[in-house]
């Protein structure tokens, strides 16, 4: 049972890193369709920007995180504003291939600086250790992923809700073309979509750097994990995010714990189950229910 | 056409003046995509070497042209270095990386009789078929791990172990000669369990390994992953309950800079001398890294005595091939050299302990591992202080082939 | 038409011309002049440009592929390399029971089943969620084949031709031979590409990928359609790494991995998506990139000044390659998204319409 308990903390934990990184590629998503794939490279450059503020510049850890996250939000605007805006209205493959270019552009960026290759640890700014409860362990680092989730969730619903913007986003997001009758900026919730996607992953980055070593290549794997997470939630929907991010961090969690072993009696030797199985449940989840747990189905009229 | 002309032109002239000839080294390796933390450095060290090599004039009458080429860790750019080069340069030894490229090329490699020394120590490159030019500098991954099994045995008896293995033919190399090994010393290996990096949490990980009654846990892996382990077990109280331990390419200054005090106690396999150490060539490796400016990551790392080390085999088995035949320098001369490089020709660069023998990097025809000897070493106050003799696993060599 | 050699344009005044392969005469013999161009090539090459050459030309059939899933049927795949990795994992299981002439198409085959498999989920959803579902099986095929014992989970499987009817396949003539075979399998697959688009099932493709409400109101059925352009999709993968296992001489599950799968997507886009011309110059155009930019680099590397103004611990030769790749795919979707088969039409209509200028 401890155990158990145990395994699912873990997991909720490095799921709220998904969901913290899965927040801002559904905002995309629900405002212009497209799937974006640098994500995994915005993750990287907001945790490389706030080690390089807080080490280099030596700058407050928090502060330096905050200018990160502002900085990755900017890099996010332009990259809508230079590139992305002057697709509007070319076919959603080239809008995802370019996304996929721009990957390629910011690792190329990130090889002209010293994080291109090695491992970076962050300055430490929480205490070693963590709580323990009944056998039951939950570092900092992770309440700190569990927190700035929940932080962003409720922002996020403020702002859906309240936020004279959050209304003109989801009316975007409704139907484009009624919004813009009503005298709705298109461009401008795109380029907000952008910035705030920007904002999450950097903050997913950075969490990520509490938790562990920075490394190029493994920050990048992360954004990868961020597709199950979506689609499990349902890839337009902001609370789907939060949801399929954590599920998919608890099934990672519990893949280590409890598959690992069967699959080696099915001849998969080696474990490491966890890498997989979210992907598993992606290919079921598009097989039985593809707009996912709170997706909105898409209803066609002709 | 023209070039071949040229080129023989050019040998012709060499012959008449006997001087200014040049000779060709090829490395290709990850200095960007993955693996880099380990090509970059290893690169530098080649790099730097043959530079030290000319300046010196360690092969008489012969200038060094080394080819260093990044082929960011992607087999086909590797396999066309590796065919450009031997249409054009025709380099008389190959210095080769990463385990998958290698496992390819090795029926080209075989074909084209070119001595290859790679960075990568999988024992299937030194394994029939198709092994005859394939030479280690290092023991294999597979003996510095089973080494640490029977370093596990002098303290523990009937040890239960389990192995934490990076995701690719690089990590899976070990596991089957540990199995064999575990058998033969009365151990139990109680998994195996694959481990990239990115790997934001390990409880359920070594909780499951804990269930399973584990001792030890041995790492093939790079130092990111091992170091996230490292740091979980800490914060789990595990670390006094499970000791950790890995083959050369989990240790290091990186693992202690990223497991920071975590990294206490873990042990590693490694057959090069540390930095702390009064041997030659760490001291030349000093001083060239303070020559050509290179940084203090690249002058810490590990990876960078290990690329010093192939290229100075390289070219100490260039200079011998030109004494031997008459200044011939080419593929099958080299090859006759390194066969040759044992008993009293044995090389003592100072880059890799001593066997008890005194022999540092020897080679014969059918032994085509250099530095056999190696350490255990231990992670104690933020460095790594030997805690062995340099020995050589006996075991392996049975397990070997059953 | 008196003369059909002087034909300045398209004529087609019915289906069945529609359907032809070749609009006039003149495109023959451009077809035939560049067949015997490819077939004389090698002679001038060395070993290692034939090398470039034969990479090129599998990336090609791959990118075929890849254009009815993705050119004609709108389907994103980001999953082109893991089919290229079953069908070179077929040939490596094959190879030594079989000869390649059976093992490559074998392993189209059993690409074109899994390819089905993976394309199920068109039955209900549309594009975007598709690409999803190569990518999940792009990573789910990886981990298997590292999983798995029975395919050396991951490490090489030698796939060893030494000799075909008396000849010795060496060192020597090992790419020259594979040139031969692939170009030969290229040309085989671009006329079945062709053959199968210019007629039916490739207007009812058309049709879906444009709207398939309206393309099921006319009678066809768009998820059969959709299936179907999957299956074909992932044989050509298929067929392409058969050639790259024997080609290679040994197969490795890096070789098909996610990134390889984005390359082939980026050639099929800066090529021109759904032409045969595309499939040829998308492949050839980032390779050539490659070679090029790595030769910058060198020199970068080399030269003494530019070593001098670049700050210590910044690597810009390093990081040309990503930087130019990304760029050439996003500057091509936004300057030229109909790709370089565009800029080969312009060519071809400026010479055909010469002295005027249209």
């Amino acid at each position: 049972m401890v155990d158990f308990v145990q395994n699912l903390i873990s997991g909720v934990a490095v799921g709220c890193i998904y969901a913290l990184a899965g927040l801002g590629f559904v905002l995309i998503y629900k405002s212009s369709r497209v799937i974006n794939f640098a994500n995994g490279q915005f993750i990287a450059i907001g945790a490389f920007v706030a080690y390089a503020l807080a080490v280099w510049g030596k700058l407050p850890v928090l502060l330096a995180a905050l200018l990160a996250m502002l900085l990755t939000a900017g890099l996010g605007f332009l990259l809508e504003r230079v590139f992305l805006r002057r697709l509007v209205g070319q076919p959603i493959i080239s809008v995802i291939m370019v996304t996929i270019g721009l990957a390629s552009v910011l690792d190329g960026l990130m090889y002209l600086t010293p994080f291109g290759s090695g491992n970076f640890t962050f300055p430490q700014f929480l205490p070693q250790g963590g709580l323990s409860l009944g056998g039951i362990n939950v570092s900092y680092p992770q309440l700190l992923a569990i927190g700035f989730t929940a932080v962003f969730l409720v922002l996020f619903s403020w702002f859906f809700q309240r936020s004279v913007l959050g209304v003109s986003m989801r009316a975007v997001a409704d139907d484009q073309m009624a919004a813009m009758s009503v005298g709705v900026s298109v461009q401008r919730v795109f380029a907000l979509a952008w910035a705030v996607a920007g904002l999450t992953a950097a903050a997913a980055g950075i969490v990520v750097g509490a938790v562990s070593g920075l490394n190029q290549d493994g920050l990048i794997a992360i954004g990868l994990a961020v597709f199950p997470a979506v689609i499990l939630g349902g890839l337009d929907s902001v609370p789907g995010a939060v949801v399929g991010g954590i599920i998919i961090g608890v099934l990672q969690s519990f893949s280590t714990a409890y598959l690992d072993g069967l699959f080696s009696q099915i001849g998969l030797v080696g474990g490491g189950s966890q890498y997989v199985m979210p992907f598993v449940v992606l290919l079921v989840m598009l097989w039985f229910k593809p707009h996912g747990l709170f997706g909105t189905e898409e209803i066609e009229r002709v | 056409m023209k070039r071949a002309m040229i080129l023989v032109a050019m040998a012709f002239l060499g012959l008449v003046v006997a001087q200014g000839r040049t000779v060709n080294l090829l490395w290709s390796g990850a200095v960007t995509g993955p693996t880099s933390d380990v090509g970059g450095p290893y690169g530098a060290g080649v790099e730097d070497y043959c530079r030290y090599a000319n300046e010196q004039k360690l092969i008489p009458n012969f200038t060094l042209n080394c080819t260093v080429r990044d082929d960011q860790y992607q087999n086909p750019n590797t396999q066309r270095i590796f065919e450009e080069a031997l249409d054009r340069a025709k380099p008389a030894i190959y210095l080769g990386y990463s385990t998958g490229a290698m496992l390819q090329l090795k029926p080209l490699i075989n074909e084209v009789k070119m001595p290859t020394i790679p960075a990568s120590a999988h024992i299937g490159l030194i394994d029939p078929p198709n092994n005859q030019y394939m030479f280690l500098p290092v023991s294999s991954y597979s003996e510095q791990v089973v080494a640490l099994m029977e370093y596990i045995n002098r303290t523990t008896k009937n040890a239960r172990i389990a192995l934490v293995i990076n995701p690719s033919p690089f990590g899976r190399a070990v596991v089957d000669h540990a199995r064999r090994a575990a058998q033969r010393l009365g151990q139990t290996i109680v998994d195996v369990r694959e481990v990239g990096s990115g790997n934001l949490d390990n409880t359920a990980l070594l909780r499951a390994l804990d269930a399973a009654g584990a001792q030890f846990i041995i790492h093939q892996n790079v130092a990111g992953p091992v170091a996230n382990i490292l740091k979980d077990a800490q914060r789990l109280g595990l670390n006094r309950k499970i000791r950790q331990m890995g083959a050369v390419y989990t240790g290091g200054s990186d693992l202690i800079r990223l497991a920071g005090d975590a990294a206490e106690g873990f042990l590693w396999a490694s057959s090069y001398y540390t930095l702390d150490e009064n041997a030659p060539g760490i001291n030349l490796q000093k001083q060239l890294a303070q020559k050509y400016n290179r940084s203090a990551d690249i002058l810490n790392s590990t990876n960078y005595t290990a690329g010093m080390l192939a290229a100075a085999i390289a070219v100490e088995a260039m200079k011998r091939a030109a004494q031997r035949f008459n200044g011939r320098i080419d593929n099958e001369t080299v090859y006759q050299a390194l066969i040759g490089m044992n008993g009293p020709n044995a090389f003592k660069p100072g880059f890799a302990v001593s066997t008890k023998a005194g022999i540092e990097i020897d080679f014969t025809r059918s032994e085509q591992t250099g530095a056999e000897g190696l350490r255990v070493l231990e992670a104690r106050g933020g460095k790594f202080v030997p805690v062995t003799e340099p020995f050589t696993s006996t075991l392996f060599r049975q397990v070997r082939n059953p | 038409m008196r003369n059909p050699w002087a034909q300045t344009g398209n004529y087609r005044t019915s289906y069945v011309q529609d359907t032809t392969i070749f609009a006039n005469y003149r495109e023959i013999v451009s077809v035939v002049l560049l067949l015997v161009a490819l077939c004389v090539l090698p002679m001038f090459l060395e070993r290692s440009q034939v090398l470039v050459l034969n990479f090129i030309l599998i990336y090609a059939i791959a990118v075929l592929g890849l254009n009815i899933t993705t050119g004609y049927a709108g389907l994103i795949s980001v999953g082109q390399a893991a089919f290229m990795g079953v069908g070179a994992y077929t040939v490596a299981l094959s190879a030594p029971s079989l000869p390649f002439w059976l093992t490559i198409p074998l392993g189209g085959f059993t690409a074109a089943i899994i390819g089905l498999i993976v394309g199920i989920p068109s039955l209900r959803v549309k594009h975007l969620y598709l690409a999803l579902a190569t990518l999940a099986f792009q990573e789910i095929f990886v981990w298997v084949v590292g999983r798995s014992p029975a395919l050396a989970q991951g490490a090489a499987i030698p796939v060893e031709m030494r000799n075909f009817l008396g000849l010795e396949i060496g060192f020597r003539n090992h790419n020259y031979f594979w040139y031969y075979v692939i170009l030969f399998v290229l040309v085989l697959m671009v006329i079945a590409w062709r053959n199968l688009l210019r007629g039916k099932y490739g207007r009812a493709l058309i049709a879906v990928r444009d709207n398939d409400r309206a393309a099921d109101a006319m009678g066809m059925d768009p998820g059969r359609t959709k299936l179907m352009a999957f299956a074909l999709g992932a044989f050509y993968g298929g067929v392409a790494g058969g050639l790259l296992a024997y080609m290679q001489r040994a197969v490795v599950v890096e070789e098909f991995t996610l990134s390889r799968s984005v390359a082939l997507l980026a050639m099929a886009i800066v090529g021109g998506l759904g032409t045969v011309v595309g499939s040829l110059l998308g492949p050839a155009f980032i390779e050539f990139l490659r070679l090029y930019v790595e030769r910058l680099s060198e020199w970068m590397k080399s030269n003494a000044f530019i070593q001098s103004i670049t700050p210590a611990g910044v690597d810009v030769a390093s990081a040309l390659l990503p930087l130019s790749f990304g760029l050439v795919i996003v500057l091509f979707l936004i300057f030229e998204p109909r790709g370089l088969y565009n800029w080969w039409r312009l060519l071809r209509s400026y010479f055909r319409t010469w002295p005027f200028r249209y």
